[in-house]
């Protein structure tokens, strides 16, 4: 079996639309994380990383019709999955699956008709309230695949998405697989989040001392993933390697991580093992960090217990974006090749002081550094971590 | 890479935690019915299962009554679930609908992430291993089946467990009735042979499969492959089937069985009943939706009425949907599609 490649890439989250845009809002070092415009919520004291589009605009963007019943989640997907199938150049849909992560489904609209439903009205959207749903919407822009699945593994659904099409590829059963996750903001989650006392009132501050919780965000993010040598047999452009990943269950708590960060620690430790290089040879960490109490002291308490002394180059995206929840996986991951194909480390924004019991300090401004093999870790609700190491073909 | 299926489990509207609905099934005639609930005390303690949702009990009860006397150490859990613990996500929900964005109950939100089950599953049985969900409607629980044979195939696992949970709440019963899901009156179990209408019977399943590398005594059966599909043509089908049988080293006569998810709703069973045309016009069909209902999770059944077949190496009568030659089974095909969308279909031998 040969290596998995990287062939294309699709992004739409708070800093913008395809990886031009948000890569330079990293390099520019300005979040976007702020008022909510488009979800209807009481809670708009609370920031979050909201698409700027509305989904009308991103309907016509999509030259859907107007009357189309298509939620939220769904449309970021779309937008997303034609970026990263266009920059494939994949054209032919034989022995190509679709992997998709998301939680929140069609919860946007469920959550506006909910009671309506039962009186017999909007009840086309009763239909599109699954995972399952939005995944069939956005694939079919494809034509006929040879398969769709839908993961939900909570903030970990995106990265689980990559592992499965891996595996997929790896183990015969697909050529091709366009993989990731999509999640729009929802007023659901929203409260479940603020129901735990884990958001953040003011921007998030990851890994520091004085952090108070995440501020959530929505996008979508794609990678198209192909055998090595089927993509290049295509005339494909290889971007870089999927290098290894893994999967691992914290085993401790349905919202907390273990002190000691055992799913971390295992998801780091499994991913470097399949890559089959050792801790030093990672040049960037593009953390989980979340910014709520639990999940930076755990994940800082695994990193070290994975790179010992000499931890690597690390920062937490999500004071730009906030956090992408369901998509999380799949928008780090295209940060973060987009941080390995540029040689340029990302800020951890709002940084000041360290955690006391850690010690541990991020990449407080961005900078240009030489990376050949960058981790992205996604940690979910009830321990479901997984890492995955992309890293330059040389 | 062959694997075996060491135990199933069962809690649905048959008798739970058991296998007498392949002696004594029950016929269910309302349109909509819920399980018949286990002693949970055997399972979960009394104060952890006051925390939890039903689906959350169901889902750990069957997946301990799966593993009963396994001391193996166990590589992965993986779980379908089209909705999770709905019943707990309508608890949050209702009560910010109608109580507005403030003071809503965390625990409520905690369970109504779909991996919640899963996770649930590894915490009680201080699993680390490889933990995945899959929501993909009704082919929820044959994604969970794939992501598990594929890495059997690429040699990261020894063993697993593979789940199926979903529950009917009256609400979400209610909705799908809303969209056709249901028929409009009480099932009678002919309307399965001749279906000339729209809509099923409601079913609620949790399953759990525990599979390993090694066949034991105790081996249901094995699994010798299976394949995803969406939207396929007869050829594509054809070529799926012509791999399972190559791994299973058989040929297309040595078919002993085929289950289909036959569910009484007529553009559902259309798709079967053309297929085994096709393909199979001698083989025995076999169902399971007349005994289970139908759900997001009905299709883990179909498996396990295919494993407890060739365990005991008999079709009773009351599975039969259309007679075939007579034989003893050794191969049984499962064939599962969710509107004639996602399709699958699984090699099981034994």
């Amino acid at each position: 079996m040969g290596r998995i490649v990287v062939t294309g890439m699709g992004i739409v989250c708070s800093l913008g639309c395809g990886t031009d845009k948000v890569f330079s809002a990293l390099q520019r070092g300005v979040p976007c994380v702020g008022t909510v415009r488009h979800l209807q919520t009481s809670h708009t004291e609370l920031p979050v990383g909201e698409v700027s589009m509305s989904n009308e605009e991103m309907m016509s963007m999509l030259d859907l019709p107007s009357d189309s019943v298509v939620t939220r989640t769904p449309l970021l997907g779309m937008v997303a999955f034609k970026q990263a199938v266009g920059q494939a150049g994949l054209t032919d849909a034989t022995r190509t699956v679709f992997v998709n992560g998301t939680t929140v489904g069609g919860m946007e609209k469920s959550e506006q008709y909910y009671l309506e439903f039962f009186e017999g009205k909007h009840t086309e959207y009763i239909g599109a309230h699954d995972c399952g749903a939005g995944t069939e919407q956005i694939g079919r822009l494809f034509g006929r695949l040879d398969a769709m699945l839908t993961i939900s593994t909570a903030c970990s659904s995106a990265t689980n998405s990559i592992i499965v099409g891996a595996n997929m590829i790896r183990s015969g059963r697909a050529k091709a697989a366009i993989v990731g996750g999509t999640e729009s903001l929802s007023k659901f989650h929203l409260n479940g989040f603020n129901s735990l006392m884990i958001l953040d009132g003011e921007p998030c501050k990851p890994f520091d001392q004085g952090r108070n919780g995440l501020n959530l965000g929505e996008g979508a993010a794609y990678l198209v993933i192909e055998e090595e040598e089927s993509a290049l047999e295509r005339g494909a452009k290889p971007l870089c390697l999927l290098a290894g990943y893994a999967n691992a269950c914290d085993a401790f708590h349905q919202t907390a991580t273990s002190p000691e960060g055992e799913g971390a620690y295992l998801a780091m430790t499994g991913a470097l093992k399949q890559a089959g290089i050792s801790p030093a040879a990672i040049d960037y960490i593009n953390a989980h960090g979340t910014g709520t109490g639990n999940n930076d002291q755990c994940e800082s308490v695994a990193i070290k217990r994975v790179f010992g002394d000499s931890v690597p180059d690390f920062s937490s995206t999500k004071a730009f974006t906030g956090h992408t929840t369901s998509a999380a996986g799949s928008v780090e991951a295209v940060i973060s090749i987009l941080s390995l194909l540029n040689n340029y480390i990302p800020a951890n924004l709002n940084f000041t002081s360290p955690i006391e019991e850690t010690g541990l300090t991020p990449v407080t401004q961005g900078k240009n550094v030489d990376l050949h093999h960058v981790m992205s870790n996604s940690f979910g609700f009830g321990g479901n971590d997984s890492s995955c190491i992309f890293s330059k073909i040389e | 890479m062959a694997v075996y299926i060491q135990s199933a489990a069962q809690i649905s509207i048959q008798s739970p935690l058991c296998d007498d609905w392949f002696t004594d099934p029950i016929l269910r005639e309302e349109r909509y019915f819920r399980s018949e609930e286990p002693d949970f005390k055997q399972y979960v303690d009394p104060m952890s299962a006051r925390r939890m949702g039903r689906l959350l009990k169901r889902a750990l009860a069957s997946a301990k009554k799966a593993l009963e006397g396994e001391t193996a150490t166990l590589d992965a859990i993986v779980t379908g679930t089209g909705l999770g613990c709905i019943e707990t996500t309508e608890k949050f929900l209702l009560a910010m609908l109608k109580e507005g964005e403030q003071a809503l109950p965390p625990s409520h939100f905690m369970q109504s992430t779909h991996n919640t089950i899963g996770s649930l599953i590894a915490q009680h049985l201080k699993c680390h291993g490889y933990n995945n969900t899959y929501t993909h409607r009704g082919t929820s629980f044959d994604c969970a089946l794939q992501d598990v044979l594929m890495q059997f195939d690429l040699g990261a696992l020894s063993s697993a467990l593979v789940c199926a949970n979903d529950e009917m709440t009256e609400l979400y019963f209610q909705l799908f009735d809303q969209i056709g899901y249901w028929k409009k009156e009480d099932v009678k179990s002919e309307m399965f042979h001749n279906a000339s209408s729209e809509g099923s019977f409601a079913g609620e399943v949790s399953a759990t499969f525990l599979l390993e590398r090694d066949r034991t005594e105790k081996s249901l059966c094995r699994l010798d492959g299976q394949v995803l599909m969406y939207q396929p043509d007869e050829l594509r089908v054809r070529e799926a089937i012509d791999e399972l049988l190559r791994k299973g080293g058989i040929g297309w006569s040595d078919v002993d069985g085929v289950v289909c998810g036959y569910n009484a709703a007529r553009s559902n069973d259309e798709v079967y009943a053309r297929l085994m045309e096709a393909l199979f016009p001698d083989v025995t069909q076999i169902y399971y939706k007349h005994l289970f209902g139908e759900s997001f999770s009905a299709s883990a059944m179909g498996y396990y009425v295919a494993a407890l077949c060739l365990k005991r190496g008999e079709v009773p009568s009351h599975l039969v949907f259309k007679k075939g030659r007579t034989t003893t089974p050794k191969h049984i095909l499962v064939y599962n599609h969710f509107q004639n969308k996602d399709h699958s279909v699984a090699l099981l031998s034994c």
